[in-house]
């Protein structure tokens, strides 16, 4: 392939993947899937029933790679010639919406049957909850499956990239990977900072604190939709940068090199990424912490 | 405690022998009278095994309801995985050795020993050596062993149309269609206990949902078979899958409103005293 085609299809998949982990994390904020889920979830047992989405599809790993794997696969038989021929990017856009509908079945009976489990503790399920946020949910996976699967496709094509792996296997990796970074990048946003910002670093989080996150104005004036407000401004870009770099340092290592050195480049890359998060870690502790009154002596 | 279980002894109504009955006797009757009318020439019946697939699946929700009550809270998701793990490796070795020994019919036997087997194991070293002292351990976790072997056996055969070892690698594997099937496979068995996670959680409730993520897997796999096998059979599975999916998810909202009594509501502000 022409280097510069090269360069613009890994520039696209970097682009794609980078709207796609911004995405991936704002619809599991609205739905307080993965880590903030474990704190709503606890919310009502600790006394405090609310009115937040619990949207609980097992973890986002396993749930990003159903709606990737099931786009792929919708895509893939409606581009088969058996069928239809269809374009790929019609058939990637019918694939994304079937997910989208899929997303939209798990989140309803999530959200239905965990406050259903919980009616002891006087947890309401409140239908215009799930009204008012199903279709936000829904629009995010779409927009998180149709990128996923047009890097998948492109990674797949042989005219393209000629990955050696099916279509919809890629994609199911590639939505374990944006999931996976959506939990563990975006979700600390939102599961820790939103809820103990009022807390000093290093203070410990306290676990009898975890239903606060369903408290204050998350309890009248704001929605779960309110998540995707606060957490599009920082958590959000974070995942979709997280992603987006994943995505792009390794096809570009791929592209621009080949060989063992694709491999040292790529070893190279991780080294300094290391190094820097260790520097960011020791600035932040020297900066904020270390908690002063702690005295290593409090009973838990 | 787990984020919801009551821990302990899960209250069932529908015991465990009945759920595993109904999962393996259908599981299996429906893969192999749909594989025996695909091999005759009639591929119309190809549904019948996404309906095995369908009680397959509720067997592995119950399996995991029981081992889950004891307080594996988000452990329930990674037994969803670990079932589907379990099941493909059998599935795929049972009907290699079908292939082997020429006699592609006791694939799934074969795949549904092995698996009862490797879960077994799996279940001794997590009581007797990680030493979780789950007393249901051992029989859960072979159950959803069998589960995981049963959906990917009953998906597979329902997208190729075949239960022969070749068929199924050139026309599920090597195209792909194996990846939907599994994690739709695995969101089956650990989904509805996952989604009614909590202390009011009822087994009629866990398990209808069972089917109606079950019927979603198949029909999944339904579309999936449009491209590979005859247009018109998948077109059938699709919509029956549809129609079970259709009637056990109203079936599981109903049950949502007897659970929830006069809290399931439009809208409100929180209960009395919970400010």
């Amino acid at each position: 392939m022409d280097p510069a085609m090269g360069m613009g299809l890994v520039a696209l998949m970097g682009a794609a993947a980078t709207v796609a982990g911004c995405s991936e994390d704002l619809e599991s904020d609205i739905g307080s899937q993965s880590n903030p889920n474990s704190q709503v979830q606890l919310a009502a047992q600790v006394g405090y029933p609310h009115r937040i989405f619990n949207k609980a599809i097992s973890g986002e790993p396993p749930s990003n790679a159903m709606y990737c794997a099931v786009g792929a696969g919708v895509a893939m038989v409606l581009m088969s010639e058996s069928v239809m021929s269809a374009s790929p990017l019609i058939a990637i856009a019918i694939g994304a919406f079937v997910a989208a509908l899929l997303n939209g079945v798990f989140s309803t009976t999530s959200y239905l049957g965990r406050n259903a489990s919980q009616t002891r503790f006087n947890q309401y399920v409140y239908l215009d909850v799930l009204r008012n946020q199903i279709l936000s949910l829904m629009g995010h996976a779409y927009i998180t499956t149709f990128c996923i699967v047009l890097i998948s496709y492109v990674m797949w094509n042989q005219n393209l990239i000629g990955h050696p792996f099916p279509f919809p296997v890629i994609a199911l990796i590639w939505g374990l990977c944006v999931g996976a970074i959506g939990s563990s990048t975006g979700d600390v946003h939102y599961g820790a900072e939103r809820e103990f910002q009022d807390f000093k670093f290093g203070s410990g989080l306290n676990a009898a604190d975890s239903g606060n996150i369903t408290r204050f104005a998350e309890a009248g004036v704001r929605s779960s939709m309110d998540n995707a407000w606060f957490c599009s401004k920082f958590g959000g870009p974070a995942t979709g940068i997280a992603f987006g770099m994943v995505v792009f340092l390794d096809n570009w290592r791929s592209t621009a090199f080949s060989g063992w050195t694709a491999v040292v480049v790529g070893v190279v890359i991780v080294l300094v990424l290391v190094i820097y998060n260790r520097k960011v870690e020791t600035y932040a502790r020297k900066k904020y912490g270390p908690f002063p009154e702690y005295a290593g002596d409090i009973e838990a | 405690m787990s984020a919801g279980g009551p821990g302990g002894e899960a209250v069932s109504a529908e015991t465990a022998n009945q759920v595993d009955a109904k999962g393996i006797g259908v599981g299996l009757i429906g893969i192999y009278i749909a594989a025996i009318a695909a091999d005759a020439g009639i591929p119309y019946l190809i549904f019948l095994a996404g309906i095995g697939a369908v009680f397959a699946t509720k067997m592995g929700a119950d399996a995991v309801r029981r081992v889950c009550s004891y307080g594996i809270g988000t452990g329930v998701p990674s037994i969803g995985m670990l079932a589907l793990g379990m099941g493909l490796i059998s599935a795929m070795f049972g009907l290699a050795f079908g292939a082997m020994i020429g006699v592609s019919y006791v694939g799934p036997i074969v795949g549904l020993v092995v698996a009862l087997v490797i879960g077994f194991v799996v279940g001794t070293l997590a009581n007797k050596i990680i030493k979780l002292n789950i007393p249901v351990m051992e029989r859960c976790l072979m159950e959803i062993a069998g589960a995981g072997v049963l959906v990917m056996t009953g998906l597979s055969v329902m997208i190729a149309g075949s239960m022969d070892f070749v068929v199924i690698s050139e026309k599920v594997i090597v195209t792909g269609y194996i990846a939907p099937v599994f994690i739709l496979g695995a969101l089956g068995i650990l989904h509805p206990f996952n989604a009614s996670l909590g202390p009011d959680e009822t087994q009629d409730r866990t398990l209808v949902h069972a089917y109606s993520v079950g019927a979603i897997a198949m029909v999944i796999a339904g579309v999936c078979s449009i491209a590979v096998i005859d247009p018109i059979a998948g077109i059938i599975s699709t919509v029956v899958g549809l129609a079970i999916w259709y009637v056990t998810f109203m079936g599981f909202v109903k049950l949502v409103k007897r659970d929830a009594g006069a809290g399931y509501v439009g809208t409100g502000l929180l209960p009395p005293g919970a400010m």
